[in-house]
């Protein structure tokens, strides 16, 4: 009886809460249980190929021990840090200046500038690379063509300079994701506040300092968190352009667990380091949404 | 004083930013005029050059599947009107699917009060923060069981997954910023829950919905990995790995053995129903009205 009265009670909020079921249930089946095997995975000698990949046995923390001595391990975590942090400060910098340029009244044509700035965006990413080979070629590649024409000396890009070069890419791929979500922050920002602001006389840098930034904290900070989960996530640009070479100088995280899964064959020890990287995204994430008091 | 300063950093500052667009612009634009060229060029190569003459039998070799005569290379054959109604089968599930359970989501998300609702937030943004190719294997066992293997629709519910975190969140912002009053008002009128959503709560969140369709499009439309593992027969390729595959067909690797001039027509049709969906969004891109608005 009581159960009865409970549920007239907070009939409401049951129907509200059974709209969270779709998304949770897709989230469970492809998402918890994968991740759920992968740890499991990540505790046992599991093999691609041979008895070992139907008949794993536990081997407890073995896979985590041998990281610890693993000196391409280190390097990885080395070239991973590098690059997320290269990436995470173009890509957000590229796209809260594009956001800019979109919602000050300064500068004219904003239709075609809005369109110029999402095409890299829009265009799907299986053609990046084959794009960007054109751009970074040693001799014939346009970008050093360009240096050349300005005097300066040519780089070998894909091979010296393999870190600048992926990084270069992906925030040509990806600085849009921050610029569509700081624009519509901007933008939402009433326009009432710019104008007593304008009232009192503040100039630009004061407008945006004490208006726009602290009132698009919260989209700030998701965005960030959002770029850096793509960044230590994704490696198609250094897998297509550099394999993790020269002398693993590129080799990210997640492409070292890719070749020890796939080229070298030890699920196992792939699947442990692939539990490493989801440990540094859920501190890293945590500290981020910790520290924007989201 | 400071009028003074005003003064002079106003058009120093149009300069300066004129400048900034258009080094940003040249950073953006020039490695896509080499697409854009060589798609048009009957002899078009790797590197960036103008075109002596221009010709539409690069596209045209894409749709009849075979080599025009009298032109060298091209020696595989492109599916690639198959590969692109694939390739909108599955981003229009995975549009459909997403816009349905992620404004259902965070809906429920935005409006209820609950204990541990930012600890299921979390848990939401967490779930879809594992690195993909660490999930490789076990989405595999997982989708034999389902019979997802070689099944487009199969595809296309694994990809909603994978996009659905992220969507939920943005989505929740934009419900977050809709005063209460307004479905307050409808459930005085007499609206249940759904019919507030789908009568009073979507348009106007009509943005938000945009940005999220937009989002979830470009995923499902570009997205490779997934279907790397999970579709195995040439002909349910989506264009993403058949872009791929056109390199696997050809002796050598990534270099000079490529015909380069059907790839780069094939890239721009790929990215045409992208830039389609943009142009038809772009509206909401942008721009969020409503009343007054409460900003976070």
């Amino acid at each position: 009886m009581s159960l009865l009265r409970y549920l007239k009670r907070y009939s409401s909020e049951i129907i509200l809460a059974s709209f969270l079921v779709p998304a949770l249930v897709l989230l469970l089946i492809f998402q918890l249980i994968p991740t759920i095997w992968t740890i499991w995975f990540s505790f046992t000698d599991m093999a691609l190929i041979g008895k070992k990949l139907i008949h794993p046995s536990f081997i407890g923390l073995k896979n985590y021990v041998d990281m610890l001595n693993d000196s391409i391990f280190w390097q990885s975590m080395k070239v991973t840090f590098e690059y997320c942090l290269a990436s995470l400060v173009l890509r957000f910098i590229l796209g809260l200046l594009a956001a800019l340029y979109l919602t000050s009244k300064m500068f004219r044509g904003k239709t075609i500038l809005a369109a110029i700035f999402l095409l890299p965006y829009i265009i799907p990413g299986a053609i990046h690379p084959y794009v960007w080979i054109s751009m970074l070629d040693t001799r014939y590649g346009t970008l050093n063509r360009i240096l050349l024409f300005f005097g300066l000396t040519p780089q070998s890009w894909v091979y010296k300079r393999a870190m600048e070069s992926v990084v270069m890419i992906n925030s040509w791929a990806g600085y849009a994701l921050a610029m569509l979500i700081l624009s519509s922050a901007i933008t939402s920002i009433p326009k009432e506040f710019y104008e007593v602001a304008d009232i009192y006389g503040a100039s630009r840098w004061q407008k945006f300092s004490k208006i726009t930034l602290p009132l698009i904290k919260y989209p700030v900070i998701l965005s960030l968190v959002l770029i850096f989960k793509e960044d230590i996530d994704d490696f198609t640009y250094v897998y297509m352009f550099t394999e993790g070479g020269p002398h693993y100088r590129t080799e990210l995280l997640s492409l070292y667990a890719y070749h020890k899964a796939f080229a070298y064959f030890e699920l196992g020890y792939g699947c442990a380091v692939g539990v490493i990287i989801a440990i540094i995204v859920f501190v890293l994430t945590l500290a981020q949404l910790k520290l924007g008091g989201v | 004083m400071s009028d003074v300063l005003k003064k002079i950093s106003e058009p120093t500052l149009r300069v300066v930013g004129y400048v900034v667009l258009v080094v940003m612009c040249m950073y953006i634009l020039t490695p896509l005029l080499w697409l854009l060229l060589t798609a048009f060029d009957p002899e078009g190569g790797p590197y960036l050059k103008l075109p002596k003459s221009i010709t539409l039998d690069n596209f045209v070799m894409l749709f009849i599947g075979k080599p025009i005569k009298g032109r060298a290379g091209a020696a595989h054959p492109f599916y690639m009107n198959v590969w692109l109604k694939n390739s909108f089968f599955i981003a229009s599930v995975v549009l459909v699917i997403i816009i349905i359970t992620a404004s259902m989501a965070a809906y429920a998300l935005s409006r209820l009060d609950f204990t541990g609702k930012s600890l299921l937030m979390t848990f939401i943004l967490l779930i879809g923060f594992m690195p993909s190719m660490a999930k490789i294997l076990p989405l595999f066992k997982l989708c034999l069981m389902f019979g997802f293997i070689d099944n487009l629709f199969g595809v296309a519910v694994v990809i909603a997954s994978s996009l659905l975190p992220t969507q939920i969140w943005i989505l929740k912002g934009f419900f977050d910023s809709i005063p209460r009053e307004l479905e307050e008002q409808a459930w005085v009128c007499g609206c249940g829950y759904l019919s507030t959503l789908m009568r009073v709560v979507l348009p106007v969140a009509g943005p938000g919905i945009a940005v999220i369709a937009l989002l979830s499009f470009l995923g499902a439309w570009g997205s490779f990995t997934i279907p790397l593992i999970l579709i195995r027969s040439e002909d349910l390729y989506p264009v993403s790995l058949g872009i791929a595959s056109v390199f696997i067909h050809n002796p050598g690797e990534i270099g000079l053995a490529v015909d380069y001039g059907p790839l780069c027509a094939l890239s721009i049709v790929y990215a045409l129903p992208s830039l389609a969906i943009y142009y038809l969004t772009r509206k909401y891109l942008m721009q969020i009205k409503v009343g007054k608005m409460e900003v976070r």
